[in-house]
């Protein structure tokens, strides 16, 4: 019943004063909305740019780190009767390889977090058709664990990855490399490396994946074809790729593997520091712009409800002279600002679903990325309008305070 | 007792230190009707302020239906004055942006003792015999002077208040309605044993009433009792 009075006043108000309700509304719809664009636009943004990031970089990478020469070996045999150093000691030439790699490609498979495991290796190569030459290099993969990675399959012209599986001497080669060298699937290329090494093999497929330099020097084989063009045996592996269930945490299994393994790890994250760097400079002028919008919503309702106050505090004596303690006077101020907290929320929650849905329809057309990247997450509309209406209530709060202290016999007395 | 005024000293300090009311004290039986009579500026209003309690900043003390409200906190007097005081201003100060039914409604709303449906029936019960019935739906903002006098009448009355103040409540009423006003609150008077206190400069009134006060700057000056 209290309540019921209480908020019929503040609706009497607020009708009463239709134009300034509806402009302080505005100003919350203004800012929720924005909000919600502004978070949908960068979560859209972070969203495409780690999907650009991921599907050239695996969650993480094992590989055996270059060694500096060390002492190790002369203390063993010299004993620790004289001290050993070495003078301008100097990286170890080792051949990189992980040793038993299929043992340790069995263990990662079998990791609860590891969705897909991939081993690598890769040769610096020149390709040629007849006389045309491009330089460009081979990586040496199971081309079906490979596709499961990096979705092969989507950026495919022609061919499939299938193609490549099932012929052992087969190569997927980039679109712009199949231009320079006129190549079409089925044709043959001749693949050389720097040390002398030749195979030929077939076209079995191409792909685009519009990164022009990727385009032009990245192709596919079967493992044991770059094996043979490195003059290694079949166990010749140095890199395990491994893409997890949650990527985001590939820092923390990334180091579990480290230890576990003895291999270096590098996360996609730590391969791609200046793109995290992106996102948090992205986030971070969308937060303040998103403040700035809000705490401007917020003194527009302030400033609203503070000239109601202004104008109605005849009408606030005679409440509290005939009856109404300070606490319903709050009451029926901080009514009138949820009021205009949820109008506005309301209103913003639509506005801004509408500039998200136009937004994603600008044409940007740049690379792969044919529509400004924007998300939309319910997440974001339920912030938004929680927002609102607390900006609205601290907004509505403090004037309500005030009016609460209003001295009824100061006003009526005149 | 229905009122007991006990030393009242009242000090404005602005413009200057002034004292409005000087020792002050006197008492009203439950069921009596008192007419306060002075001539303007002699302090009757300041007088009915604090005994309303809506002044709290003076010297003495007041009863008010058998309670202390003197040192009370706001919130406490403003329940009080909602379930125990009916107060007519000398400006009727109705709420503008409400029909006179609502104005009259929203102290009962607020003691919230009665449904909505009950409470919409005294206040226009009231109004009726106030003779301002027809005026019930229209914005308060737009009805005469009397008229406004009169609604705030009804809702000084609305919650059956054991005490009814008045700060010349007829001022602004013809004769025929001064008359109604006057015998209705008699009637509380006489068959419910309410107390009336009510300023007035209509000699008629104040004769008609129980007891007559007559303040002159600050201090009460004469009494007498019909
Ligand atoms: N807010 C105030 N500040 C200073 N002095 C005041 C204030 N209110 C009233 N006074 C003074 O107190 C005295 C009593 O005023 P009050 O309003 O009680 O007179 P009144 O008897 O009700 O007069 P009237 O019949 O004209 O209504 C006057 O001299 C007035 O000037
Ligand atoms: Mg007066």
């Amino acid at each position: 019943m209290s309540i019921n009075i209480n908020s019929e006043v503040a609706l009497t108000y607020l009708i009463a004063k239709k134009k300034q309700t509806l402009v302080a509304s505005l100003g919350v719809t203004f800012g929720i909305s924005m909000y919600i664009f502004m978070n949908s636009l960068i979560s859209g943004t972070n969203e495409y740019f780690e999907k650009m990031t991921l599907s050239a970089t695996p969650h993480i990478r094992l590989y055996r780190d270059h060694q500096i020469s060390n002492s190790d070996r002369l203390n063993h045999f010299l004993g620790k009767a004289s001290t050993n150093l070495i003078s301008n000691p100097k990286m170890v030439n080792s051949d990189e390889r992980i040793d038993d790699p299929y043992t340790l490609l069995q263990a990662l498979k079998t990791n609860p977090a590891s969705l897909a495991v991939s081993p690598q290796i890769t040769a610096t190569i020149i390709c040629s058709n007849g006389s045309l030459q491009e330089n460009g290099n081979v990586s040496g993969v199971n081309i079906l664990e490979q596709d499961k990675m990096f979705d092969i399959t989507s950026t495919m012209i022609a061919g499939t990855v299938k193609d490549l599986s099932t012929d052992p001497n087969g190569i997927i080669i980039g679109s712009g490399m199949a231009e320079n060298l006129s190549l079409k699937t089925g044709d043959n290329i001749t693949l050389t490396t720097s040390k002398g090494s030749t195979k030929v093999l077939h076209v079995s497929g191409i792909f685009r994946t519009t990164i022009k330099n990727v385009d032009q020097t990245k192709c596919y084989a079967n493992l044991s074809v770059v094996q043979q063009l490195l003059k290694k045996d079949r166990s010749y592996i140095t890199d395990i790729y491994v893409n997890l269930k949650d990527y985001t945490k590939a820092n923390r299994i990334g180091k579990q593997f480290e230890l576990v393994t003895g291999y270096r790890v590098e996360t996609w994250q730590s391969a791609n520091e200046q793109s995290i760097a992106a996102r948090m400079i992205r986030d971070m002028i969308a937060n303040s712009v998103v403040i700035t919008i809000l705490i401007v919503a917020g003194f527009g309702i302030y400033n609203i409800l503070n000239m109601m106050i202004y104008e109605k505090i005849k009408e606030i004596a005679i409440l509290k002279a005939t009856g109404f303690a300070g606490r319903h006077v709050v009451a029926i101020f901080i009514f009138q600002a949820l009021f205009i907290g949820l109008l506005g929320s309301f209103t913003g929650i639509l506005l801004g679903w509408l500039l998200s849905k136009t937004g994603s329809m600008i044409y940007i057309g740049k690379g792969n990325l044919e529509y400004l990247p924007v998300s939309f997450y319910a997440k974001h509309y339920i912030q938004g309008a929680l927002f609102g209406i607390i900006t609205s209530f601290f907004a509505g709060y403090v004037p309500a305070l005030r009016a609460s202290h209003v001295d009824p016999v100061e006003i009526i007395r005149g | 007792m229905a009122l007991q005024a006990n030393h009242i000293n009242k000090y404005f300090y602005a413009p200057d230190k002034f004292q409005a009311l000087k020792d002050i004290s006197f008492e009203v039986k439950k069921g009596e009707f008192v007419s306060i009579v002075g001539k303007s500026g002699c302090g009757k209003s300041t007088l009915l302020y604090i005994l309303s309690t809506m002044d709290t900043a003076y010297d003495g003390s007041v009863q008010l239906a058998g309670e202390n409200i003197t040192g009370k906190k706001q919130d406490a007097l403003a329940a009080f004055r909602n379930a125990h005081l009916g107060f007519v201003f000398q400006f009727h100060y109705l709420l503008p942006d409400f029909s006179c039914l609502k104005n009259v409604m929203i102290p009962a709303l607020r003691l919230g003792k009665l449904s909505r449906a009950q409470i919409e029936e005294q206040a226009y019960e009231k109004l009726t015999l106030l003779g301002v019935g027809h005026q019930a739906l229209k914005t308060a903002s737009r009805i005469s002077g009397g008229q406004q006098q009169r609604v705030a009448i009804a809702r000084a009355l609305i919650n059956n208040p054991d005490i009814v103040m008045g700060d010349e409540p007829t001022g602004n009423l013809d004769t025929r309605n001064t008359a109604i006003v006057f015998d209705m609150l008699q009637q509380l008077c006489r068959e419910q044993q309410k107390t009336v206190i009510t300023v007035t400069h209509d000699n008629d009134f104040a004769a008609k009433s129980d007891r007559i006060i007559e303040m002159s700057d600050g201090v009460i000056v004469n009494q007498h009792t019909r």
